[in-house]
């Protein structure tokens, strides 16, 4: 019994003590939106849809992006992971099991779009709200395309 | 003593659930990148290799760490990227063990192969996001 019940203490401490995994979680919703829309999206060259599209991915993963649409240029980019300030608490709190269990949730970390000399690649923006990652990426015309046509809605 | 046993414990946790892919490649005849366009066949254990491909190296993936990120999935998708890097548009998995008691992470070993056919048309393992 008294295993048992030291067993189920144990793992409540497990479970309870880490900070980044109970603020962040082991994912993070990332919301990608292009322009213009309606891309066709391929996370680590798996067709997701088109964009806007919404994903709960994991954050001890990097991830390749790559965005198509006819008549303009393919965007690729990365999601790239990143340190996760609330792993901090840990420390703060005197969590020691937190600074164990956070990397193995994979919650000491957050995803953030690839970076050049500390700015984002250029055609993406980004902002992070409650955790969520929203990207946007301007996709450039295909200079070797040529328009030769366009479809009206009929009335 | 009771502080050996809590650091024992705690030993053994960090053992039991962590793990990290530790990359082990040996290329004998890298050919040129591959685009993004171009298509990479994932075959798994059960997937037959074509007739008349060219062995462009090996990879070998083991568990030696602090990663979790070593699902079959997440392993793939990196020796994809040693593949495109490399010119070979056939990954082949030719030893795989699961996850079991001694390791969480999957442990591969991998041929990189190039393909003169068409390599998105063979019968292979379609990738998923964890």
């Amino acid at each position: 019994m008294k295993i048992i019940l030291r067993t189920i203490l144990l793992s409540s401490i497990l479970l309870t003590t880490s900070c980044a995994t109970i603020i962040s979680g082991s994912r993070q919703n990332v919301e990608i939106t292009s322009e213009p829309t309606s891309a066709k999206i391929y996370i680590n060259e798996i067709e997701i849809g088109n964009t806007p599209v919404q994903k709960n991915l994991k954050r001890n993963q990097e991830y390749q992006l790559v965005l198509k649409l006819d008549g303009y240029e393919t965007y690729e980019t990365k999601l790239e992971k990143k340190f996760n300030a609330w792993y901090i608490g840990n420390i703060a709190f005197g969590g020691l099991i937190g600074i164990i269990i956070d990397p193995i949730t994979g919650a000491m970390h957050k995803l953030k779009p690839e970076e050049i000399d500390g700015n984002p690649k250029s055609g993406t923006t980004y902002k992070t709200e409650g955790g969520n990652l929203f990207i946007k990426i301007s996709l450039d015309i295909d200079p070797n395309s040529e328009k030769i046509g366009q479809l009206e809605k009929a009335e | 003593m009771k502080q050996m046993t809590k650091m024992l414990f705690f030993i053994t946790v960090i053992g039991l659930t962590s793990c990290s892919p530790k990359i082990t490649s040996n290329f004998t005849n890298s050919q040129p990148k591959l685009s993004i366009d171009e298509s990479i066949a994932l075959l798994d254990i059960e997937h037959k290799l074509p007739e008349s491909v060219t062995k462009i190296g090996d990879l070998r993936f083991q568990d030696s760490g602090f990663s979790t990120d070593c699902s079959f999935n997440s392993l793939m998708t990196q020796a994809r990227i040693e593949a495109r890097k490399n010119g070979a548009n056939i990954v082949k998995v030719v030893d795989k063990k699961t996850p079991d008691l001694w390791s969480s992470c999957y442990r591969l070993k991998i041929e990189l192969y190039k393909y003169d056919g068409d390599a998105s048309s063979l019968p292979q393992y379609e990738l998923k996001l964890d």
